[in-house]
């Protein structure tokens, strides 16, 4: 143990033990220094295995003035501005449980810990899925998800983990233990703190259990790739898409700097300017079929070069390939930068463009890949020579002239350290409010989201 | 009773022909659909944000309560002034400011009545899901308020989903936008407590709404069943066969009888219930899922089914569900709305609790439900001049939500708290979950200067046995 902690930080860690038992304790950097975030080793990580326990850990961190870093499967970590101190990882690995399947009421409770592929495989079981499907959802937790409003290709056809969650249990900062919402799937009874809690990236409590709603897995699905030698005609027909009664699952966009790998896996390459749109769609049989039918014709009367219908193991590697774009541009450098551009959904075209110019204008190359039907667009560089600043601060002044925002999500710690992470709004004082409201001695999450704006 | 120079403060912010202040008028504001009566002090029309700002901060100089008010179609007591005041009247902000569908939003003020956006939308192949059966006089401000529900969000959801961003003036006139156009953005979700917040966090000055293309084609099937549980499991079996229809309404014998005195819907007066079926999606699936939901209501010994021909028929199908408090109204003027909501297979299990719950209360209960979403409205009639039915009606609704709770539901599912379930509050939530609700509304609100007295129960009360039931079962 550090000799510079004070006795009372010193008590409170002996006391995790006797919460959650020595062997779900770790300590000294050694043990915990896979969890280190934002440059902070953590002199604890506890694994609690109940939300009781999770709240005796908590109330005695708010008195001993400890923070806690709420953690899930830990891939959100390194993501928007940093923490500012990270002395205890809480760690909710233990509390991977189904805690009650309702396959007739299309409900599941879940402690938070659960991962979310892990779920999926014991709801497919039964022949259910929770249509949340972010990034890393093969290791990223339910809780974390819901943390971190965390969503995916699906939020087109099924909306958004906001829509999907339907009650939440969770430890607020002072140690208190809250349930909003239930299992049924209207209800007005009181504030509605679930909606807070989501995207609330573990600052105002730790989410320790949730219902979601489910859906029968679908009968059928297809995946459209179809490539497009003029952006402009890609969007062009996403526009004509989003008008029509069709409901696709998933409307997704790669540049052919990001989707090397995808191109190939469909037999294809993309030149410089070539894009390569995406379109799931999933459902019953006939619906399917209709869509595949209608997708094709748009795309060809909107100029397609090539249009590849993929259906079972081939549309599975396929779509594999596009969902590993991430992880691969991320890790292809130290200096990497990964953004999301928010803006209005027509305006997405824009937005791809000017993210063209300002590669142009700054000689990086930045890959785009998009959610076409919500209006979001994921750009990935990486750069030595410095410019990283110069070109976030770009991005940020294209998607603002669109009426959106670019937000940064990943970037060397030097940078998020030192960049201005979130855009102006006016409603920063009262979220402000809030977090110091529920968590008046700031150990929960310490600097991130509206506690950055300290 | 506020000072008269605040009437003449509050009159050279928007003119003298947007103040009402004499007795009549005062009482055309006092109540809603609950029986409670209490007279608010003044009421302004609001025109703007600057106006709104204005108002709440004279308000809260002087610490004067403010309830936010839509149509007032409100049915649990959100919009009664208990503790008097300034009523904000939102009905002269009625200008839909922007539709846009290519990007899919709506930009409204907080005084457009719903079916006035939706005949906007109509044209363009668009709508906005929420259809609360109130649409053709309730705003979409009093919609947020109460986070209204309605037969198509069975398929579509609530109105939750379907706000984007809100511009709203708190209690000291500061102007703050939660959520926002676009769909991702920085920061807590504030949309989350301010929706179905009741008028007591703030008040809305612009909304900005989501809207979806018109489904293809869509068919109105009534199925009409000689038992009520048959038609409850009927529900309970199509929704658990995986088909998600637009909307599913259930109404019980009683309910087609009132209705039929003063709409003539087609409904059967014979019939234990009837399911109002309405499916919708892209034609070519649309005869499939009729078909499959027809086998489903065979197996479930349905009488007759029938399927609209016509526009004129599904209209006439559709007129009678929207219109079924009028009717009951008509009848009978006072009667008690249940709003309680139970898991969706539970709902053969909850009718038959409230068959139960009124024959040991000696109550006339009419039912009618949002049966896809296992939310109940049971209206529960009584003669206002007897006590004792009176008693026995508050009885009944009490014990119908606790048995609603007890299923594992809630004690309401669209139409609020208000002042009607303070007290059932408690069967549902912990001291510690109320607390919570406190601090969001202190972080607001911190003076209670909007809309006060209203969803929480008083503070240190222990909870009622409902709830340790509830966590047993």
């Amino acid at each position: 143990m550090n000799k510079t902690v004070p006795p009372e930080k010193q008590a409170f860690y002996q006391k995790l033990g006797k919460i959650a038992g020595a062997e779900n304790v770790l300590t000294g950097a050694k043990a915990t220094e896979s969890y280190m975030v934002d440059g902070l080793t953590p002199q604890a990580v506890v694994c609690p295995a109940s939300t009781k326990q999770v709240a005796s850990i908590i109330r005695e961190a708010n008195e001993s003035r400890v923070t806690i870093v709420p953690w899930g499967g830990g891939s959100k970590q390194p993501v928007g501005p940093c923490l500012e101190a990270a002395e205890t990882v809480l760690c909710l690995k233990n509390m991977n449980q189904i805690i009650e399947l309702d396959a007739s009421n299309f409900t599941v409770q879940v402690q938070a810990g659960i991962v979310n592929g892990e779920l999926q495989k014991q709801l497919a079981e039964k022949n259910l899925f929770f249509p949340v499907d972010p990034l890393y959802a093969e290791r990223s937790t339910i809780g974390g998800e819901i943390a971190a409003s965390a969503n995916g290709p699906r939020r087109i056809m099924y909306g958004l983990i906001r829509d999907l969650v339907l009650g939440i249990t969770a430890v607020t900062p002072t140690g208190d233990i809250t349930h909003t919402g239930g299992k049924t799937m209207k209800n007005v009874a009181g504030l509605d703190l679930c909606r807070m809690y989501i995207g609330s990236w573990g600052t105002l409590g730790v989410i320790t259990e949730a219902v979601l709603r489910l859906f029968p897995l679908p009968e059928a699905s297809t995946g459209l790739y179809i490539i497009f030698p003029d952006p402009e005609d890609a969007f062009r027909m996403v526009g004509q898409l989003l008008n029509s009664p069709l409901t696709p699952s998933a409307i997704e966009l790669v540049d052919a700097v990001a989707g090397v790998e995808v191109a190939e896996t469909i037999g294809s390459s993309l030149n410089n300017s070539e894009v390569l749109l995406i379109v799931n769609s999933e459902g019953v049989k006939d619906d399917v079929i209709r869509h595949q039918k209608e997708i094709k014709t748009l795309a060809e009367a909107n100029k397609a070069k090539t249009t590849i219908i993929l259906e079972g193991e081939k549309a599975s590697r396929a779509w594999a390939a596009y969902r590993g774009i991430h992880e691969a541009m991320l890790g292809a450098s130290p200096s990497a930068l990964q953004g999301k551009a928010s803006v209005p959904i027509s305006k997405l075209g824009d937005m791809g463009q000017q993210v063209k110019q300002i590669s142009a204008r700054q000689g990086v190359a930045i890959g785009v890949t998009a959610h076409c039907g919500n209006g979001i667009l994921y750009t990935y560089l990486s750069d030595e020579s410095g410019k990283l600043v110069r070109i976030a601060d770009e991005l940020k002044q294209a998607a603002a002239s669109l009426g959106g925002f670019f937000l940064i999500e990943s970037a060397p710690l030097s940078f998020r350290k030192e960049a201005d992470m979130l855009p102006p709004r006016n409603d920063y004082q009262l979220m402000r409010r809030l977090k110091t409201e529920f968590d008046p001695n700031n150990i929960l999450n310490p600097g991130r989201l509206a506690g950055g704006l300290y | 009773m506020i000072a008269r120079s605040l009437i003449k403060d509050l009159t050279r912010i928007v003119g003298k022909e947007n103040i009402l202040a004499d007795l009549k008028d005062l009482i055309s504001y006092s109540y809603d659909a609950t029986m409670r009566q209490e007279l608010p002090d003044v009421i302004v029309f609001l025109h703007s944000t600057k106006e709104t700002s204005a108002i709440m901060k004279l308000a809260h100089r002087e610490k004067i309560p403010v309830v936010p008010r839509g149509a007032g179609t409100n049915l649990s007591g959100g919009t009664i002034p208990v503790k008097g005041g300034i009523v904000l009247e939102t009905s002269r902000m009625n200008r839909i400011l922007e539709i846009n569908t290519a990007n899919r939003r709506a930009v409204v003020e907080p005084g457009v009545v719903n079916l006035d956006l939706q005949n906007a939308l109509a044209p363009l192949g668009y709508f906005y899901p929420p259809d609360p059966a109130s649409q053709k006089s309730s705003t979409l401000g009093g919609n947020i308020g109460e986070n209204a529900g309605g037969p198509m969000c069975l398929r579509y959801g609530v109105t939750s989903k379907y706000v984007c961003g809100i511009e709203i003036v708190l209690a000291d006139g500061e102007v703050v936008n939660v959520g926002d156009y676009v769909e991702d953005f920085p920061g807590y979700d504030l949309r989350g407590p301010f929706i179905g917040s009741e008028g007591m966090l703030g008040v809305a000055t612009k909304l900005v709404l989501h809207i979806i293309p018109k489904p293809e084609a869509s068919q109105t099937m009534l199925a009409i069943f000689n038992h009520l549980e048959d038609s409850g499991q009927a529900v309970s079996d199509i929704i658990s066969a995986g088909i998600i229809p637009g909307a599913m309404e259930l109404l019980d014998q009683k309910m087609c009888q009132v209705i039929e005195q003063s709409v003539s819907a087609g409904y059967p007066t014979d019939a234990a219930g009837i399911l109002l079926i309405e499916v919708a999606g892209l034609a070519d699936t649309l005869e499939k899922q009729v078909r499959e939901i027809s086998q489903i209501c065979q197996k479930d010994k349905v009488r007759e089914l029938r399927i609209a021909q016509t526009n004129a028929e599904r209209d006439a199908l559709w007129k009678g569900r929207r219109g079924a408090f009028g009717s009951v109204a008509r009848i009978c003027p006072p009667y008690i709305v249940c709003d309680g909501t139970v898991p969706r297979n539970k709902l053969p299990e909850a009718l038959h609790k409230v068959g139960e719950i009124a024959e040991k209360n000696k109550v006339l209960i009419v039912n009618v439900a949002h049966a896809g979403d296992g939310n109940l409205h049971p209206l529960i009639l009584f003669d206002v001049n007897n006590q004792e039915e009176r008693k026995a009606a508050k009885k009944a609704g009490q014990n119908i939500l606790d048995a609603c709770v007890a299923m594992g539901g809630t004690i309401s599912g669209e139409h609020g708290i208000g002042l009607e379930k303070i007290d059932a509050m408690r069967s549902m939530f912990d001291p510690a979950d109320i607390a919570a609700m406190r601090q969001v509304k202190h972080v607001f609100d911190p003076d209670d200067i909007f809309n006060p007295g209203k969803m929480f129960p008083p503070e240190k009360e222990a909870p009622l046995p409902a709830k340790e039931k509830a966590a047993q079962g």
